[in-house]
């Protein structure tokens, strides 16, 4: 088998093969971010990249080349590795854009991989998102390496010599600590019409305290305990759903804000209006009554927000796993005091 | 002693193969193809001997008809000129200017070759979940329904078997072809093969019946499934002598074939080529040129039952030579015509499919009939 495959790469036979490979190179694209465009721009009218044999082809079984066009998640990363081991020898790589370099926009972020560590690349192309010259060019290199069989650039930087004065006087310490943030209030009482403070009355005649907090928003704070009460109350009141759960984290007064965003389709004066319930918690002790069973739809949030901050709804059954975070997730990457891979500067 | 006999029976031997080479050459050179054109070169040739037992096969007419032109070797010129040329003509209407670069003084017009030459020395992939035996085997079984009509289909002089029932034939052959893709589909084990299996045999039900009643009509109308038959009555071409079944036959050499309105089987957005999704290296190359060898057979039976056959241009100095190459030309010219079809339309759902096959379709396939038994009268 080692020999046929040596046959294969040098023997006699290995140019009318190289010649083959070179000039049909089809690309299958993962696209995972905004680069997408740029291939599709690459191969259209513009720019045909069929010109120089590459034909963009939806399966990985029947192709030798695949672009990855944007950042590659932890969840990502196992469908690019099975897409890759897929294609049938001989298999190229090429990363399109920033993200897939060093991770762009979303540089140092948890829920990154370098696609690098994933399968072995062949060129990386940047630009963020690159051009479609910077594509074709790349295909163009990825050619030349397979005929001469020396990987290039394709472009040479000039390099500019940076001065003393030009040195950041201080390079960012390590390890970083948590700034002490202005304290957050939720509840800061604004103008509004007269049909939301009215109905704002209306709401603390329930026996809750209510804050006017803009036109059709009201907030309304409780204590831990009566969340699941109040809750109950403004269900019988008319508020029949709960459109987003939220968590800010409020490490310097070591509390977590937990928001639930209330609303109604069924009763007509309650639609347009926002109704923030919200309750702190101490960070030692993230733990709260679910309001899924009042408000089904506020199981998947509350799932996610026990993914990213910890906060454990008590009478859901998801606490405790992964739902949305792919499984090897660090834990709790949205906690302020979350700590990130440390960078390095050189100088 | 011993040496007597060894000798004894290599003289034995001789005799036999100089007998056997001996017969060959008489049943060869008995039923050769006469071109004046090489004349001079087929004659210094037959002096040399062995080379001329060679010459005389090549030039032997069944051998001609299904190895040459238009069997294999034609088919193999067909196969690098239209993948090439579908994909030139789907750029020039995207204004785009198609493969190119890969040889720039004739227009990249190579470039299929180089992907079959890729495709050639590609890993082939036999996953784990794959029936082994039957997925290895079936894309080159398909071949056999593929070569198979070659023998039947005449041109000129030039056949490979005669026979007054030919035009039947090469249908039955034909509609084997689907077989082996909905098997292909059975032994690839996977999902989007399952589903592209099931999408062949109901596509299947759908063209097929419309198609051979269509080619029926034209039997009608020529009173007999003798090709020679067929070209010989065509003074006026079979298009104008029954322009229902023409219709017919044009539609179901685009849903057999899988060309874009009907492309449902393969489908390369939604199912990933269907049946053929597993399939990679030679064996993919195999599979993906079985529907253009498809389209080669049913054009070469609508070139002989619609336009004429090899009746053309007739050239002396080409001799036998002329009528396979005006089928072959014929041919080409066809399906050149007909792939524009991937570029313009888009695709139906199965269902639609399947509805317009088994109520309007089938209703001119009938029509077409009943208009060819009228003709099949007056003729």
């Amino acid at each position: 088998m080692e020999e046929n495959i040596k046959f294969l790469r040098s023997g006699i036979l290995a140019p009318i093969k190289k010649w083959g490979t070179h000039w049909s190179l089809w690309p299958v694209h993962l696209v995972t971010a905004c680069c997408g465009a740029e291939l599709a721009h690459a191969f259209a009218s513009g720019y045909d990249g069929e010109r120089i044999g590459a034909l963009n082809y939806g399966i990985a079984r029947q192709t030798n080349l695949i672009i990855v066009e944007g950042a590659i998640t932890r969840k990502m990363a196992r469908v690019l590795r099975i897409t890759w081991e897929q294609m049938p020898d001989p298999k190229f790589v090429i990363i399109m854009g920033t993200c897939g370099l060093n991770g762009g926009v979303f540089w140092n972020s948890y829920h990154l991989v370098k696609p690098f560590e994933v399968v072995p690349v062949n060129y990386f192309i940047p630009g963020c998102p690159s051009t479609p010259e910077a594509l074709l060019r790349g295909i163009r290199q990825l050619q030349n390496e397979i005929r001469t069989g020396e990987p290039r650039s394709s472009i040479e930087f000039e390099k500019v010599d940076l001065g003393k004065g030009k040195m950041m006087p201080v390079t960012p310490k390590s390890p970083k600590k948590i700034s002490l943030a202005p304290s957050i209030v939720v509840n800061v009482p604004r103008k509004a019409d007269e049909e939301t403070k009215k109905l704002a009355d209306e709401i603390s005649k329930l026996g809750l305290a209510t804050t006017v907090t803009g036109k059709n928003r009201i907030a309304l704070r409780v204590e831990k305990d009566e969340l699941v009460d109040a809750a109950k109350k403004l269900q019988n009141f008319g508020f029949d759903h709960v459109k987003n759960v939220n968590v800010i984290d409020v490490p310097n007064e070591d509390k977590f804000i937990v928001e639930y965003h209330l609303g109604s389709y069924s009763k007509r004066e309650l639609m347009p209006v926002v109704l923030n319930l919200f309750t702190e918690l101490p960070r030692s002790e993230p733990k709260l009554k679910s309001l899924a069973k009042i408000f089904p739809s506020a199981d998947y949030m509350e799932r996610e927000m026990h993914d990213f901050f910890g906060v454990v709804f008590e009478g859901n059954e998801w606490m405790g796993r992964k739902f949305l975070l792919a499984p090897d997730t660090p834990e709790y990457p949205l906690k302020k005091d979350f700590k990130l891979e440390e960078e390095k500067y050189l100088r | 002693m011993e040496a007597l006999v060894i000798s004894h029976q290599k003289q034995i031997g001789d005799k036999m193969l100089e007998g056997l080479i001996s017969g060959l050459f008489k049943i060869f050179t008995s039923n050769m193809m006469n071109i004046p054109l090489i004349e001079p070169l087929v004659d210094y040739l037959m002096q040399i001997p062995l080379v001329n037992l060679l010459v005389a096969l090549i030039l032997w007419r069944p051998f001609f008809a299904v190895i040459i032109l238009p069997g294999l070797v034609g088919l193999l010129i067909y196969l690098l000129w239209i993948v090439y040329w579908e994909r030139k003509l789907t750029a020039r209407v995207q204004w785009r200017v198609g493969p190119i670069e890969v040889a720039r003084p004739i227009r990249g017009a190579i470039q299929a070759l180089a992907d079959g030459i890729r495709y050639f020395f590609q890993e082939a992939i036999i996953h784990r979940e794959a029936h082994k035996i039957y997925y290895i085997q079936l894309p080159i079984l398909a071949f056999i329904p593929i070569l198979l009509p070659l023998l039947f289909i005449p041109a000129g002089n030039v056949v490979g078997i005669k026979t007054p029932y030919g035009i039947q034939l090469i249908v039955a052959f034909i509609a084997l072809i689907p077989l082996f893709i909905v098997a292909m589909g059975w032994a690839s084990h996977s999902r989007f093969a399952y589903i592209g299996s099931l999408r062949e045999a109901f596509m299947y039900f759908a063209y097929e019946i419309p198609f051979i009643i269509a080619v029926v009509a034209m039997i009608y109308v020529y009173g007999s499934g003798d090709p020679y038959v067929a070209v010989e009555k065509q003074n006026i071409p079979g298009a104008v002598l029954n322009p229902l079944a023409f219709i017919v036959y044009i539609i179901a050499m685009i849903m057999a074939t899988s060309r874009l309105p009907f492309e449902i089987p393969e489908a390369d957005q939604e199912i990933a080529f269907g049946p053929f999704v597993e399939y990679s290296g030679i064996l993919f190359g195999l599979v993906m040129t079985l529907l253009y060898e498809k389209l080669y057979l049913m054009a070469l039976l609508f070139v002989i039952l619609f336009l004429g056959g090899w009746e053309g241009f007739y050239v002396g100095i080409l001799g036998d030579f002329c009528a396979p190459l005006v089928l072959f030309i014929k041919t080409v010219v066809v399906i050149s015509v007909l792939v524009i079809v991937r570029s313009v339309y888009a695709r139906y759902r199965l269902d639609q499919a399947i509805r317009l096959g088994w109520t309007s379709y089938l209703t001119l396939s009938i029509a077409a009939l009943i208009l060819g038994m009228f003709v099949g009268v007056l003729v």
